[in-house]
């Protein structure tokens, strides 16, 4: 054991001397630390140094930073609201987005039907083309049709015209014709008539009662056909007078017409009634013609009665004023109606009523001329009542 | 033949019209200052005093002139015509008698000047009448500047 020890001790020794130099290896190196470190003080408090002027640099940056943060809190404030209003508006723009999505689907549609729709036109736009040139065809035969029409036209102008100067010939043949009737058929017959009243002025002692009679016969059968020409004549100038149409007083024309009437000797006055008469459109002298006609019936055959009543009045229907004149003289009998308003029809004899039977003709004629109607009603011996239209004044 | 005094000039184609006229005339008491031509050329004739009528005096006029209207050559309407342009003459009266009023004169002859016009009636009765009283009218009645 002891040699152990002591070889343990030069061992620890040796150790301590190791140590020892080790130590002093260690102080030089402590030294050199110590100058190190007082190097590293110097740099540390140049260090410090900086470190301060860094710290305040530091505070400095950051006072900055927070208010940069202040800022930042402001600024992601701000980011925040308008992010929501991002959000909102996304939100907006989403269902905008599906708004168009749905339109465009609908304009997808509505374009697939116009391209429908433009087929159809496509067909309908050639239809009408081909209708088109089917209509040129029918305007070109219109044309055509529209000519012919026209040179019909001028034909039956011109034949008109070959007409009109026919119609114009044939009635100035038929003035000439009423000249001559009147001028050379009257002479003969007033010669007749003259000279038979010589005979009876200044030859009757030379006859016998027979003999003056029968040339009393003469004087009344020419004069007779003196009247019947007259008549003929007025009748026929009637038709080729013009009708001057205007508003006639018909009250006042009425007033005249009675104060021109003239009585025979063996007629009755009449006692006239006469009513509200409404004014009407007409040529003055023929409705005063038509009046003088129609009221010298009335007396003429009124003659047998004890005394002669003349009603006259009117009444307004639709556009039209119908005139009325009623007597109670001798009447007719309906069933010859039909011959009232012939020319030279009579429905008496002669030596009931005289006259000629031109008188109602005259009336229908003007009547007719006025685009009026003339009719009648009446009861033999009982009376008859005349009515003829007018156009009305306010019609 | 004597043309002097003629108070009547009467100028008408037609015999028996002339014959019934101057009988009412007559009647009526005109006929001895009267005259009767047969035509218009012969009525100028006598107005002038030329032709049969050179020897009448031409400063006596007619009181009156009775003119048929109708009539061959010379018709009443030309001898109006002269008769109402002639300065001497157109004072003269003159009656147009016609057998008709279907003519287209009437208006004519009055634009013309004639002083009347009448239809001559073929009833008798009124004829005579007529041309009496035409004869009554013009010649005793009327006052003329001659």
């Amino acid at each position: 054991m002891k040699k152990n020890d002591s070889n343990e001790l030069i061992i620890a020794n040796r150790k301590i001397a190791f140590q020892h130099q080790e130590k002093e290896n260690r102080a030089a190196e402590l030294i050199i630390a110590n100058k190190e470190l007082v190097f590293q003080n110097e740099e540390k408090e140049n260090r410090a140094a900086e470190l301060v002027i860094a710290n305040k640099e530091l505070i400095f940056q950051n006072e900055e930073k927070e208010n940069r943060a202040a800022e930042l809190i402001i600024a992601n404030k701000e980011l925040a609201f308008q992010n929501e209003e991002k959000e909102n508006r996304a939100a907006e723009l989403i269902i905008a987005n599906k708004e168009l999505a749905f339109q465009n689907e609908e304009k997808e549609n509505r374009a697939a039907e116009l391209i429908i729709a433009n087929k159809e036109l496509a067909f309908q736009n050639e239809e009408k083309e081909k209708r088109a040139e089917e209509l040129i065809i029918a305007n070109r035969e219109l044309k055509n049709a529209e000519d012919d029409i026209r040179k019909l036209n001028d034909e039956l102008e011109q034949k008109v015209v070959e007409r009109t100067a026919q119609l114009e010939s044939v009635n100035k043949e038929l003035e000439s014709f009423s000249y001559s009737v009147s001028h050379d058929l009257r002479a003969p017959i007033r010669a007749i008539n003259g000279y038979t009243r010589i005979l009876v002025e200044d030859y009757a002692d030379k006859f016998d009662t027979d003999g003056v009679k029968i040339l009393q016969s003469i004087i009344n059968n020419s004069k007779k056909m003196g009247e019947l020409i007259d008549d003929l004549l007025a009748f026929s100038k009637l038709g080729r007078k013009q009708v001057t149409v205007s508003e006639i007083d018909m009250t006042d024309l009425l007033d005249r017409v009675q104060e021109e009437l003239s009585f025979e000797d063996y007629e009755n006055i009449p006692e006239f009634n006469i009513g509200t008469l409404p004014n009407a459109i007409g040529d003055k002298s023929l409705i005063k013609q038509v009046w003088i006609n129609l009221i010298s019936n009335a007396v003429k055959y009124s003659k047998h009665k004890i005394k002669t009543s003349i009603e006259i009045g009117a009444y307004k229907k639709d556009n039209l004023v119908v005139y009325y004149i009623k007597d109670g003289g001798a009447g007719f009998d309906m069933q010859y109606y039909d011959k009232l308003f012939g020319v030279f029809q009579r429905l008496h004899s002669q030596e009931e009523f005289e006259g000629t039977g031109i008188g109602l003709a005259i009336v229908q004629k003007i009547v007719h001329r006025h685009n009026g109607t003339v009719w009648a009603e009446s009861e033999l011996n009982e009376g008859s009542c005349f009515y003829f239209s007018l156009l009305s004044v306010n019609h | 033949m004597n043309y002097h005094n003629v108070e009547i000039l009467f100028v008408e184609d037609s015999t028996d019209d002339a014959a019934l006229t101057i009988r009412a005339l007559k009647k009526s008491g005109f006929t001895n200052k009267l005259h009767h031509v047969i035509n218009g050329a012969e009525a100028l004739d006598f107005i002038y005093c030329k032709g049969t009528y050179a020897s009448r005096s031409d400063k006596e006029f007619p009181k009156l002139i009775l003119l048929d209207l109708k009539m061959p050559k010379v018709s009443g309407v030309q001898v109006l015509e002269k008769i109402k342009s002639d300065p001497n003459l157109k004072s003269i009266p003159v009656v147009m008698l016609t057998s008709s009023n279907e003519g287209p004169d009437i208006e004519k002859c009055f634009e013309l000047g004639a002083n009347s016009y009448i239809v001559k009636p073929v009833d008798s009765d009124k004829f005579f009448n007529a041309v009496k009283e035409i004869g009554l009218y013009w010649m005793i009645l009327s006052q003329s500047p001659h």
